[in-house]
This record gives structure tokens, sequence and C-alpha cells, in this order.
């Protein structure tokens, strides 16, 4: 039995491919897939995804969005996916201390939440190139 | 500069000529034309033209870029038109998928009570007004259009004493808010020249914390509707609340079916280039009865929502960006031809002018040579 994943941006198709094996961030908490899993719907927290392509890891930041198994199909909608391999680590570490620092800064509640998701998404970005190496 | 030497060596020539065996009839002369229109006549009638000649032919050498440069922005614009449309057909499987997931977690979910934040209807107090507008001008009034419908709706929403606020996306909006102080405007931001994810997330961020955070109570998108390559309507879309009932609807109660996706498509008919726009109707297969919901279905329609409302903004974006383009491209279609019209018609007077002066120039010669003999 083959797996077959894809996953969707609003801008591409970021990866239509067969994989062994996935680990997917949800909600709530990471949920690994392996061929004929149960049939479920769930939302993708903003983190990483780690596929597994025979004994080859690989990792991309994912920034939330909604996954669907079933019938050894993935399909993963999620605003926005980078592979850790096209991540600039000094970029994302950069964006990484800007968000820090803006949310140090944030007022009110509305700049919070901004701040707030400003920096998991940089944060993510940094983890999916640190578990490359 | 030849010929107006050449002229007024001409047109000296026989004053002078005439000067000596008539000095009396040349003085009487010169008498007669120096107070009414003599020296003015003598310097100005060789001046005028000549500096009309050259003006016509600056003029015509003018007239001649212009007609280049609109030409290229034509092009220009009509290849760009089609990278629009990639961008289109390349978001097309995420907006696809989405809106089966959609349809069926909705079905899922009807029984259900569902309150997630997006969709929470409160009583409006404060609107939001999202303006899509392009980068740059020499569009015709695609810009302006979009501006009035905006300026219309506020006027509205005064009329019936709710609040307001303007999000501007575009550098020739935020130029027109930036003038006009007494508009409120939360924030300024920019459109790249292709709308991607990131500018619709970077909107979407701030509409939603705006409304998660209670400080507007409804939010409307203005943006331009891409009707066809000569057709674009400027609209009012209702982002925020999202129905209960379904990411289908607008507020407003008219149903918008999701599962029929348009698109357009830029074709060649006849060398010309033509807009088709095909409407998809995605089916919207029954996907496994027995799926399970991995978090509550409140949770999930959280996750999707945000999506939903990215990729709705995106589509405006977009949409816009396709009228944009458009509207430059009839713009400039036309401006290309005004361009050769004028231009026809100022080498029509330049060479009637040249020619008159050149027959003017012959019947000078030849006077003065009959004066002669």
């Amino acid at each position: 039995m083959t797996l077959n994943l894809c996953v969707l941006t609003p801008n591409r198709i970021v990866w239509d491919s067969e994989v062994k094996e996935i680990i997917l961030s949800t909600n709530t908490g990471q949920i690994g897939v392996l061929p004929n899993h149960a049939p479920i719907a769930t939302a993708v927290d903003i983190g990483i995804l780690r596929i597994r392509l025979n004994d080859q890891w690989l990792t991309m930041a994912l920034m939330g969005g909604f996954a669907r198994i079933g019938n050894n199909e993935i399909t993963i909608l999620v605003n926005d996916a980078e592979k850790g391999s096209d991540i600039d680590p000094q970029e994302a570490q950069e964006t990484l201390e800007l968000a820090e620092a803006n949310l140090r800064k944030a007022e009110g509640k509305r700049q919070t939440i901004e701040a707030n998701l400003a920096l998991r998404r940089a944060r993510t970005r940094v983890e999916a190139i640190n578990a490359i190496s | 500069m030849s010929s107006s030497n050449l002229t007024m060596w001409a047109s000296s020539k026989p004053s002078i000529s005439d000067a000596s065996p008539l000095s009396f009839r040349a003085s009487v002369g010169s008498i007669f034309q120096l107070p009414s229109s003599g020296s003015p006549s003598r310097a100005n009638p060789v001046a005028p033209i000549q500096c009309n000649l050259r003006e016509l032919r600056d003029r015509i050498d003018s007239v001649k870029n212009t007609q280049k440069i609109t030409e290229a922005m034509k092009l220009v614009a009509a290849a760009k038109v089609r990278r629009a449309q990639e961008a289109v057909v390349n978001g097309r499987p995420f907006s696809e998928t989405l809106v089966e997931v959609l349809y069926n977690i909705n079905e899922q979910l009807q029984i259900e009570d569902v309150d997630a934040p997006l969709t929470s209807v409160r009583p409006v107090k404060k609107v939001a007004l999202v303006v899509v507008t392009g980068d740059r001008g020499l569009c015709g009034g695609f810009n302006n259009n979009i501006i009035k419908k905006a300026e219309a709706r506020i006027a509205e929403l005064k009329g019936l004493g709710l609040d307001y606020t303007v999000i501007s996306v575009g550098k020739k909006g935020n130029s027109y808010f930036l003038r006009r102080p007494y508009i409120p405007v939360d924030k300024f931001l920019e459109g790249g020249t292709l709308p991607t994810a990131k500018e619709a997330q970077a909107i979407a961020d701030d509409v939603f914390s705006l409304f998660v955070s209670e400080e507007v109570d409804k939010v409307e998108l203005l943006y331009t509707k891409f009707v066809s390559l000569v057709k674009s309507n400027p609209v009012i879309h209702t982002l925020l609340p999202l129905s209960p009932k379904g990411e289908i609807c607008d507020l407003n109660g008219n149903c918008v079916d999701a599962a029929e996706d348009e698109f357009f498509r830029l074709t060649t008919k006849e060398g010309k280039l033509t807009v088709e726009r095909d409407v998809v109707r995605t089916e919207t297969i029954d996907f496994s009865p027995i799926l399970q919901f991995e978090q509550d279905p409140v949770q999930i329609l959280d996750a999707l929502l945000p999506l939903y409302l990215n990729s709705q903004i995106l589509r405006a974006l977009q949409e816009s960006l396709a009228s944009e383009l458009a509207a430059r491209m009839s713009a400039m279609s036309n401006a290309t031809d005004n361009a050769s019209e004028l231009k026809k018609s100022l080498s029509m007077v330049y060479n009637r002018r040249r020619q008159a002066k050149i027959t003017g120039e012959i019947l000078e010669i030849v006077a003065g040579a009959n004066a002669l003999t």
C-alpha cells in the first residue's frame, strides 16, 4: 500500500507524491500517519511536518491549516508551506528576533494577537531548519 | 534651420532688390507697413510659421514617442494578464479542495450548533472597509472607480450612523487616503506586482485581529471584479462575519454557491486577445462517511475559516490585478489609437504648412525676378 501526500497552498502545489510516513503537528499534538490510516479530518497548527521518503526525513514548515486523511490520500491545506531546505537560516533567525522584539513592544489585545502569530510562524521556520541538521 | 535661413534670405533679398530701383515705393510700403504690421509681419510671419513648423515637428515626434510607450505598455499589460491568469490557475487545486472539504464539513456540522469566532454575528457598530486599488496609474478609470465606490459606501455608513475604518491596499488608494486625513485609515498596505499568499495573509491577519478583538463588527472587501478584458465591476463583498450556515453564503443572504468556481482564461482569437471565462463546477464528492474528526468540529472549523478567508482575499487581489491590467490594456490601446490619429492630423497640418511656405517662397522669388526684368 502506498501513501500519497498532497500539500497545497493558495499559490501552488508544494508537494504531490508518494511518501512512506509523515508526522503532522495538529492542534492536539503530533500524529504519525502510516499507510492505511483511518480516515480523519484534523486542523493543522503552525508547526513542522516531517516526511519520510524511504530512509530519509524531510521537514517542512506549515503555517496553519487543515488536513484530511483517508483512502491512503493525505491532503494538507495550508496558508503557506516552506521546505526546510529552502529557508535561509540567517533570515529566519533575524525574523524570529524581530518577532520576539515586536511581542515585547505589543500593546493591547490586538497587537498581542498579531505579534503572537508572527512569533509562532518565525519560530516554526527556525525549527524546520534545525530539524535537518 | 537651413530652411529658415533660406526664407529669411529669400524674403529679404527682394526687399533689398526692390529698394534700389523703386525706393519710393519701398519707403511708402515700409511706412505703411511699419506701424500696422510692417516689421512684425516681416519678422513674425516668418518666425511663427518657422516656429510652428518646428513646433509641429517636435509635437509629431513627441506623439510618436508617446505612441511607442503606450504600445509597449499595452503589450506588457497583456503579458501580465497572462501571468495573473496563471496565478489563478495555480491556486485552483487549493481552492477546489478547500471548497470540497468545507462543503463536506459543513454538511456534517449542520446538525450541531457551531460557534466559531469568525462566524459570530454581533450588532454592527463599526465596519472595516478593505479597499483594493492598483499600484500604478495609466489604467483608465480603474482606480477612480473603486475609490468612488469606497466613498459612496463611506457616505452610506455615515448616513446609517455607523463608525468605519479603512484598510487601504495599493499605492493609489494609499495616496488618496493620505490626502484625506478625515477618513480614518487603520492600515496602509502595498500590493505587490503579483499577489501572493503572503500579501493575502497580511491583510487577513489585520482583518482577523480587528474582528476578533471586537474593534470592528463587520469587514467588507471592496475590489474590482474581473468580468472581461473590457469590463470590470467594482464590488463590495462581505468578508466577515462568515455566516454560520456557511462559508458558502454571504451576509446579505444572497447565496453564492462556492462549489461554482469561475476563472478566466486568456486566449487568442483571430490574432486578437480575448478572454474566456469558464464556470467550473467542482463536483463535491462525498468522502468517506466514517470520517472522524480529530478535534472538536469547532476547532476544525476554526482552522478552516482562516484558510477560507485567505483564499477569498487572495482571490480578490488576483481579480483586482487582472482588472487593473485589463483596464490598462484597453486604456493604452485607446491611447495608441489616439496617438496615431493625432499623428496623422498633425502631419497633415505640417505638410500643408510646409507646402504653403514653399509655394509662398517660390511666388516671392518669381515676383522678385519679374520685378527685376
